[in-house]
């Protein structure tokens, strides 16, 4: 209660923040989350064959195998669900993997709630119902998303209180700013999101479907189509030194069986991910062959110990985020404040805040500011906010939330269990905005 | 006090050195520093050898430095832990007065803090949104276009959102109602706001929704400039300030001559205004008087009014500095325009409308014009006096008399009078070409 002086009041409570790639859970008002868990669940038949006794790893506790026998996605079988990357990354048997977001926001409960089963049971390590919840939302979640979340929430998790907020809110809160203009480019899409006061102005709304996964998507045709070699680690047992640009020599880990294609899939996209972290880079001004291949090369080493130098595609595949005419970060930032009202405008310049994992592609902060400055009108001062840290620019909406949930004046705010047994789910329009 | 001895090689007695406690005057305190005077070799407590190697060698001479205050010697005091028994933290549960509901959260406090009010409570404050009835609904507030329950609509929103009325409108449920811009949504919410307060005799606040749009359209005009036209502005903007540069350079000059040409009349005015301080030893021409005082008067007409100058400047002003007194209508000129400004039972500043600004000008321009044909016309009237005194003493028995016309007697002539010199002048009623 010392915190008056900081004006922060720590309740205890729990701090969700589910997107594409990942959901972050952890403690508020800690300066990151307790875990990033990949937003994609694991399923396999139960009682085919173990590869290790561990794997149990599903549901809380000891309410596993209710979960395993009430819930099945399709028959009625018993299905194990795999979590978190421990567990993904090793090849399992018919283990398909499902992703459970759709379009920035959770499509599939079922698997929605073994990861949050797992969060309490392995991240938490604590009991539902002593810890009130803060989630975060895409800034376009339809209605009926929300009061079913807050419905599970209350009724399965019995959690004491419970609030909703626009992750481009939080974003905003994380910059110590309440009112910016928010790009944030995730992992399916990069959007351009109007908050005003802490209010998500959700008619100016601007996104683009341009994130990390049309930067994997692109990187893995170029990949392809000059044959390299996608096997994941986790399927490689060695690997020799081979010289640059020789074909890879490796041995395969044992497997009995064949992974599945969506297992495979999803592994062959973390190595392009890795790929495109460390090699892409958005040139500064638009792409151009003759400057980019000016620029030293990058090397870079595939798990199947193939390696080769990257000098001008680095930038061409990086330079698809911008060159739309439509849908270029730059683009959807003017377009977004251009739909605001005038009056506040000059605020949304003064305060673009750049968040969302994709946005640390390098060169990123440089190309969106300058492609905005050229769209900025001249009277007005343009201000881009970007967090340094990788930690801080990745999980900026957790980090608003975990600040947001443990400020004293927000206490008031919480949707707590008994206006929820009151008025029901309808209310969290009203509570929630 | 050492280096200097050992540089002079003056072999002194060791003469106390002056310390803070010496100056203040305790005495225990010389006491004690004459004996570490004598005795510099002792290290004060938790002063490091070395350092103190350094201030002291090995001839036990007065160190070089001037003393410190050594009394509570060079360590700082530590803290003393585990003296006291620390306050107690608990993790108490706590309700919020903020919250409707009673519901409780739990936090870590003091113990001795938990009688007290949770603290952030007071940060709660709610913007007062006025509330009405259904007959004051069906009375005052009805009105074309907006139903009830879209007015209902829009009231709850201004309650949840705080009056943000961008955000209202951003969340107006445009599936229920039309959709309302941000202007429209006030322009309606500061009407019924108006009428509630006009039936409780509250303060009102108008809106001008027309002058908003009209504002946000120029503004949103001045956003969506092209660089070019920004660049051009810039530019026309350097054009202006050159030429009106070049302008003042020319007024100055203007000015300057005017004050030499003025310089030089005065000059050759002074000798004949000499002239007229020595009338009393001079027999004068009876003709002479009357020429020198019309040329005074007329001077005095030339010059009189107040010349405003010219607001043509470029830029926008205020109009109320069109009624501002130029610098050079003299102080006393100016206490008696107040003066004769009270008398009428005018304003001093009158609201500058485009009229009133031109007609105030032109009467105070008259005020002044009027003031110095008074005095214009008190010299006059001395003059004669003293003409006339002068040739009573010299003519002893007769009197001159004076034509009537010439006399101030009555209010009637004066007016008359002056009436016929403003005519014989011109026109002042528009001095100067306001």
């Amino acid at each position: 209660m010392s915190g008056m002086l900081y004006g922060g009041d720590e309740i205890g409570a729990l701090v969700f923040d589910p997107g594409h790639h990942s959901l972050r859970v952890g403690y508020a008002q800690e300066d990151t989350p307790k875990a990033e868990i990949p937003a994609i669940v694991g399923v396999a038949p139960d009682g085919g064959p173990k590869l290790e006794p561990e794997v149990k790893v599903e549901g809380s506790g000891g309410s596993s195998s209710s979960i395993n026998a009430s819930q099945p996605p399709t028959s009625a079988a018993a299905w194990k669900y795999y979590i978190d990357t421990t567990f993904l990354h090793t090849p399992r048997q018919n283990m398909e993997l499902h992703p459970y977001m759709k379009d920035g926001m959770i499509e599939n409960w079922d698997f929605f709630e073994k990861v949050i089963d797992y969060s309490y049971a392995k991240i938490i390590q604590s009991e539902s119902e002593y810890h009130p919840v803060l989630f975060s939302e895409s800034p376009w979640n339809q209605r009926p998303k929300r009061e079913k979340l807050m419905e599970i929430m209350f009724e399965k998790y019995k959690v004491p209180a419970f609030f909703l907020v626009k992750n481009a809110a939080l974003a905003a809160f994380a910059n110590g700013r309440s009112t910016a203009l928010v790009i944030d480019s995730g992992a399916t899409h990069t959007s351009a999101v109007p908050v005003l006061d802490g209010y998500v102005i959700s008619n100016a709304v601007v996104k683009s479907p341009l994130g990390g996964d049309y930067l994997v998507l692109r990187a893995r045709e170029l990949l392809e189509a000059q044959g390299i070699d996608l096997t994941p680690a986790s399927m490689i047992a060695s690997k020799e030194v081979v010289r640059d640009k020789d074909k890879a020599k490796y041995v395969k880990k044992p497997i009995s069986f064949a992974p599945t294609n969506s297992w495979m899939a999803y592994m062959s996209k973390r190595t392009i991910q890795d790929f495109q972290q460390t090699v892409l880079q958005v040139s500064e001004t638009p792409y151009e062959e003759r400057v980019a291949s000016a620029v030293p090369a990058v090397h870079y080493e595939f798990p199947t110990g193939y390696h080769q130098d990257f000098s001008s595609e680095r930038f061409r595949l990086a330079e698809g985020l911008f060159d739309h005419a439509m849908l270029g970060a730059g683009y959807i930032a003017s377009t977004s404040a251009g739909m605001c009202d005038v009056d506040v405008r000059p605020a949304l310049y003064s305060s673009v805040v750049l968040t969302g994992g994709n946005s640390l592609v390098q060169g990123f902060s440089d190309r969106l500011s300058r492609d905005l400055s050229l769209r900025t009108p001249g009277s007005m001062r343009l201000k881009m906010i970007a967090a340094n840290g990788t930690v801080e620019r990745r999980f900026g909406a957790w980090v608003g939330g975990s600040i947001l949930a443990s400020i004293g004046t927000f206490q008031q705010m919480w949707v707590s269990m008994q206006e929820y047994q009151e008025s029901g789910k309808v209310q969290i329009d009203r509570k929630c905005p | 006090m050492a280096d200097v001895r050992d540089i002079m090689e003056l072999d002194q007695p060791v003469t106390p050195e002056l310390t803070k406690e010496a100056i203040l005057g305790a005495d225990k305190n010389k006491k004690r520093l004459f004996n570490a005077g004598q005795k510099v070799s002792k290290r004060p407590e938790g002063m490091h050898r070395e350092v103190f190697a350094l201030l002291y060698n090995d001839n036990k001479d007065a160190p070089p430095l001037f003393p410190s205050d050594t009394s509570n010697g060079y360590k700082q005091t530590k803290i003393k832990l585990g003296m006291r028994k620390p306050r107690k933290w608990e993790w108490m549960s706590f309700t919020n007065p903020a919250r409707s509901d009673n519901t409780l959260f739990y936090h870590w406090r003091r113990p001795s803090d938990e009688t007290k009010e949770y603290p952030f409570a007071k940060f709660n404050k709610k913007i007062d949104i006025p509330i009405y009835t259904d007959a004051e609904y069906n009375q005052h507030l009805t009105t074309e276009g907006w139903s009830r329950q879209e007015t209902d609509h829009m009231m709850d929103l201004a309650r949840r959102f705080d009056m943000r009325f961008i955000i209202i409108a951003d969340r107006y449920d445009t599936e229920k109602f039309p959709k309302r811009t941000v202007e429209e949504i006030k322009d309606r919410y500061y009407k019924v706001c108006g009428i509630l307060a006009k039936l409780t005799n509250k303060k009102m606040y108008t809106y001008d929704a027309d002058h908003e749009k009209r504002r946000k359209e120029q503004l949103k005009r001045l956003y969506e400039r092209t660089p070019e036209q920004i660049e051009e502005e810039q530019f026309l903007i350097g054009e202006l300030k050159k030429i009106e540069a070049r302008k003042k350079e020319r007024e100055r000059k203007t000015q300057d001559l005017q004050k030499l040409i003025s310089q030089a009349d005065n000059q050759g005015e002074t000798p004949r205004k000499a002239d007229k301080k020595l009338p009393k030893k001079k027999i004068t021409n009876p003709s002479r008087p009357s020429r020198v005082d019309t040329s005074h008067i007329l001077q005095a007409v030339e010059t009189a009014g107040i010349k405003f100058p010219d607001y043509k400047n470029s830029g926008v002003s205020l109009r109320s500095q069109r009624m501002k007194l130029p610098a050079s209508v003299g102080q006393k000129k100016t206490k008696g325009i107040e003066q004769m400004l009270q008398d009428m039972g005018m304003e001093l500043n009158p609201t500058p409308s485009e009229e009133i600004c031109q007609s105030f000008n032109e009467l105070r321009s008259d005020m002044v014009l009027l003031m110095e044909l008074k005095s214009a016309l008190g010299t006059c009237e001395f003059e004669l006096q003293s003409l006339r005194h002068q040739y009573e003493a010299l003519n002893p028995g007769k009197t001159l008399t004076i034509p009537a016309q010439l006399l101030t007697a009555g209010n009637e002539q004066e007016a008359v009078k002056i009436g016929e010199i403003i005519d014989v002048v011109g026109s002042p009623g528009t001095p100067s070409g306001i």
